[in-house]
This record gives structure tokens, C-alpha cells and sequence, in this order.
């Protein structure tokens, strides 16, 4: 399978790629390994007024093919400075057609944004 | 950025420097390029000589003789000819055939069409090392079986059948005949037509340093076997195989029998040496589980399959500098784990997770190391991206 230069970039450099540590670090999973896909996010939120809430720091770990991958590093590094809110930077159609993965493959981009859901409601839960 | 690594053999070879100027001189107008159907001018006798002198070079480095060579377009070709030839010929006998469920799809696929026509078909299983017994076809022959069709060399793992062994079952059946597609094996392990009883067997070109587009289906004569035309249109090869039989390409896949034939035990310590090497460099970076292996195996060839990562990564992670596949060329188009890995007992993760190393006669120490260290750094890096701590061992 050919990938995009984009899609290349972010597989091989996948940056912020790894874990954050700390009490205060929300954390969200969905899929499985065994199923071939797994995306965990690692979110610091910085505390302040609500209207002034912004995640100063991202993390990911993900199990699965380049487009997973990308996507899931992608989201991470345009989440750094946003507000932690439930919606993806982009949603899994947009984050298909950005990395020009195939059609058969947006199911693998929806646990992308499982693992974002998951993630910002372990904020709303206090992590 | 440098050429990857080319460990990919099992898919194409690169042509021999001494097969490509034996072929250039059967192309332009100084040499052998006249049609070697044309026996009335001497160009055309001249062709007619070197296709002959191809044939017999086929003839002598696997043990047939040379009125046996039919030439196809490729060991496809053959395995079509083979299968539906003789089908068409023998369906008055019977019309059950056996083969494996591991078989390349070239021969895969000719069965279930031969299914939709109305013929049973037995899949045999192979054991845990993806060896199908003479016993097991000795067990699944009935006396509707016309056909038993089984691979020399397995194309993902090497797993060497026993040929001999599957001929002496249908010799005793008496009336099934047994096609053999050696399109892996001549060159990596020994093949002699004559001597291990096969009634039928496909060659390839392209596998051994010669080119690709030519093949050749062997059609025992001693044994009388007789098969159904498939392609009409002028009477060559024996009325079996109808069209101009193009010079340049047979006499590219003789030499390369020829050279391999006579190189290919050198070769062959060689290529097992580098083998065992870049197997013992993958087995250190942990988590890699061998499909197949000595003494069952072609020395060419290493099927690996790595725990705690995804397949496609993988791929995509050594692709810039090692250019290896998953699983069998032909069929990883269609991005589905193995059927070969699958019927070896492996699941679904594993045998998306698994590479074919295939080496060959331009393979290098330094291609091995390469490979070694660009796995081992990319198993790192994706368990890590993974969140799987692995050790290597």
C-alpha cells in the first residue's frame, strides 16, 4: 500500500508519542490489540476559568496500521493549547480524506475518536 | 536515499547480467530475432535452432527431456494448462481432484472455477510444519479422482513437499495423475522430472535470474500423459500451446536453468548461511516466531511472524530500506492475513504480522545486516508507539 507524504511524515515521526505521568493526567483508551487497533490519548489540562481551560500538554500511545497511527499522532499535537472538548480537531471522515487512508479504513479512524471521547470524559470525571 | 535491501526473491528475481545478453542477442536485426515458426529462410532456422537449444537446456537441468517442454507464459500459464488440459481430457474418467488448501492461487483458482463447473475438490490440510503426507492423499483418493495437483515448494514458506511420494500414491491408484508446480523449487532444492514420477509440472522463468513472461509446463511422454489444448491459433508446442514462441525469452529462461543448475549448490550454502544469520539477528529482537524452517525448508527462504506488532506497519516501518513482502506476492493485493500462515495454525494477528525474507544469488552480508538492524529498530519503535515493553531476548 502507498501512504500519502503526510500520512509518511506522521507515522515515522510520530510525535508526541508516549505516555504522561501525574495524577492530574486525563487518560482514554478504546480498542483492543487483539482486534488490531488500539488508541490511548494522555491529556494535562491546564486549570484556570472555565472559558480559559486549555490542554497544555498531549501524549499517545496506538496499536495499528500507518493511517492509526498518523491520525491519532495528528490529533495529539493539534489538541496542545485547544479546549478539552468531546468533538476531534477533525472528525474521522476529515481525518480519512486529510491522510488519504481508504474508504474500508474509517472504522480503524472512529477508535481515534473513541479514544478521544474516553479521554475528555475522564476530565469531566476529575482525573 | 540508497536502493532498499532486496530480499523479495520469491517474488522476482533481477535478471542475470549473462541471461540478459543472451537474450539481447535474439532481438534486433544482427541476431537470432527472425520467428522461429518461419522454417523457410535461415533466420528463421536460426531461431528455430536457439528456442531448441533452449528447450534442451530446460530439458537437461530438471531431468525431462526435451520434447516434455511445452512453453508458457509463466508457471500461471502452466498451472492453468495442467489443471483444466487435463481436466477437459480426463472427465470421462472422473471428476475429483485433490489438492492443498497452502497452493498458490495459481492453482487454487483453476480448482474452484473447475468447482463451479461441477467437479468435487478435496483440500488437503497440511500438519503444524505445513507438510501435506502421501498418506493424506493416499486417503483422499477415490476412483473418481483424475487429478492430484500439489506445490514442489511452498511460495511463503519454503516447506519442501515430497513429490516422489505423492507420484508412488498415484501410481498405485492407477488412474489419477499428479501435477506438480515447481515454480519455487528448481534452483533452491533438487528437481528431477523423470525420476520422482510427477506426470505434469510448471516451471518458471522469472524465479531463478531469468525473465519474467515465460514458463513452461513439463509433459511426461514416458509416462503418456495426455492433456486438452487451452489456446489455438497456429499448432506450436505440440498443438498444446498456440502463438509465436518469442526467441528472446526462452533462450533468457535455458540459460537461466543452465546457470542455475550449475550454481545453484554453491549458491545454496551460501544463501542458507545468510538465512540462519538474519534469523538468529530477527530472534534477538524478541517476539519472532519462525514459519517453518530446517530441514523442511529451501534455504532461500524465511517466514517470520512477530508477536506485539501490526503487520501493515511493520511493512510500511522496513519498506524504505528492506523490500520484503507479506506472505505470497500474488496475493497481498488483496491486504487479507495468509491463507498459507493461517492453515499452519497461525491466527489472524500472526499472519498479518508476518514477512517473507526471500534471498537469492545477489543477496549480501550487507543486505542481512541492514535488514537485521532496520527490523529490530522498527519492532522497537512500533511496540513502543504500541505501549508494549518488550525486551529483546
Amino acid at each position: 500500500m502507498s501512504y500519502s507524504e503526510l500520512t509518511r511524515r506522521y507515522f515515522e515521526l510520530a510525535p508526541l508519542a508516549g505516555t504522561l505521568e501525574g495524577a492530574q493526567i486525563a487518560r482514554g483508551a478504546a480498542g483492543g490489540r487483539a482486534q488490531g487497533v488500539w488508541v490511548q490519548f494522555h491529556l494535562r489540562v491546564e486549570s484556570g476559568a472555565p472559558d480559559a481551560v486549555r490542554i497544555a500538554e498531549a501524549r499517545f500511545l496506538a496499536f495499528g496500521c500507518p493511517h492509526v497511527i498518523a491520525a491519532a499522532a495528528w490529533t495529539a499535537e493539534q489538541a496542545v493549547g485547544r479546549p478539552p472538548g468531546p468533538s476531534l480537531p477533525l472528525s474521522p471522515e476529515a481525518l480519512r480524506r486529510l491522510f488519504d487512508a481508504p474508504v474500508e479504513k474509517l472504522g480503524r479512524l472512529l477508535v481515534v475518536e473513541d479514544a478521544w471521547i474516553a479521554t475528555i470524559s475522564s476530565i469531566d470525571r476529575g482525573a | 536515499m540508497s536502493e532498499p535491501a532486496y530480499l523479495d526473491n520469491a517474488a522476482t528475481t533481477p535478471l542475470d547480467p549473462r541471461v540478459a545478453a543472451e537474450m539481447a542477442a535474439c532481438l534486433t536485426a544482427d541476431g537470432v530475432f527472425a520467428n522461429p515458426g518461419s522454417a523457410g529462410h535461415r533466420p528463421g532456422e536460426a531461431a528455430r535452432a536457439r528456442v531448441e537449444a533452449a528447450r534442451a537446456q530446460v530439458a537437461t537441468a530438471v531431468g525431462a527431456e526435451p520434447e516434455e517442454v511445452i512453453w508458457t507464459s509463466g508457471a500461471t500459464e502452466a498451472d492453468n494448462l495442467a489443471i483444466f488440459g487435463l481436466a477437459q481430457h480426463m472427465e470421462g474418467r472422473g471428476r475429483h481432484l485433490i489438492t492443498a488448501r497452502t497452493e498458490h492461487r495459481a492453482v487454487l483458482d483453476p480448482c474452484r472455477e473447475l468447482e463451479r463447473r461441477g467437479w468435487r475438490v478435496t483440500y488437503l490440510t497440511p500438519d503444524h510444519r505445513g507438510i501435506v503426507s502421501p498418506a493424506q492423499v493416499e486417503q483422499a483418493l477415490d476412483p473418481e479422482t483424475v487429478l492430484v495437483s500439489l506445490m514442489h515448494v511452498n511460495n511463503e514458506t519454503g516447506v519442501i513437499q515430497d513429490i516422489a511420494g505423492f507420484a508412488a500414491v498415484c501410481e498405485r491408484h492407477g488412474g489419477a495423475r499428479l501435477h506438480v508446480d515447481a515454480a519455487q523449487s528448481f534452483g533452491k532444492c533438487p528437481v528431477d522430472f523423470t525420476r520422482c514420477g510427477a506426470d505434469l509440472m510448471s516451471l518458471s522463468g522469472h524465479k531463478i535470474h531469468g525473465p519474467k513472461g515465460v514458463g513452461a509446463l513439463l509433459v511426461s511422454r514416458r509416462r503418456g500423459v495426455r492433456i486438452a489444448a487451452r489456446q489455438f491459433g497456429g499448432g506450436q508446442e505440440r498443438g498444446l500451446r498456440a502463438g509465436t514462441v518469442p526467441t528472446h525469452q526462452v533462450a533468457g529462461m535455458g540459460a537461466a536453468y543452465a546457470l542455475a543448475a550449475a550454481e545453484s549448490a554453491a549458491d545454496g550454502v551460501r544463501i542458507e548461511r545468510l538465512r540462519e544469520r538474519l534469523w538468529r539477528g530477527l530472534e534477538a529482537a524478541g517476539g519472532a516466531l519462525r514459519n517453518g524452517g530446517p530441514p523442511d525448508v529451501v534455504p532461500h527462504l524465511l517466514n517470520v511472524s512477530f508477536v506485539d506488532v501490526e503487520g501493515e506497519s511493520l511493512l510500511a516501518a522496513v519498506a524504505p530500506q528492506v523490500a520484503v513482502s507479506t506472505g505470497s506476492a500474488c496475493a497481498s493485493a488483496t491486504n487479507e492475513p495468509s491463507y498459507v500462515l493461517r492453515a499452519l495454525g497461525r491466527d489472524d494477528r500472526l499472519a498479518e504480522s508476518s514477512l517473507r525474507f526471500s534471498l537469492g544469488r545477489f543477496t549480501t552480508e550487507a543486505d542481512i545486516e541492514r535488514t537485521i538492524a532496520t527490523v529490530t529498530q522498527a519492532l522497537e519503535r512500533l511496540r513502543r508507539i504500541g505501549g508494549i515493553c518488550r525486551t529483546a531476548s
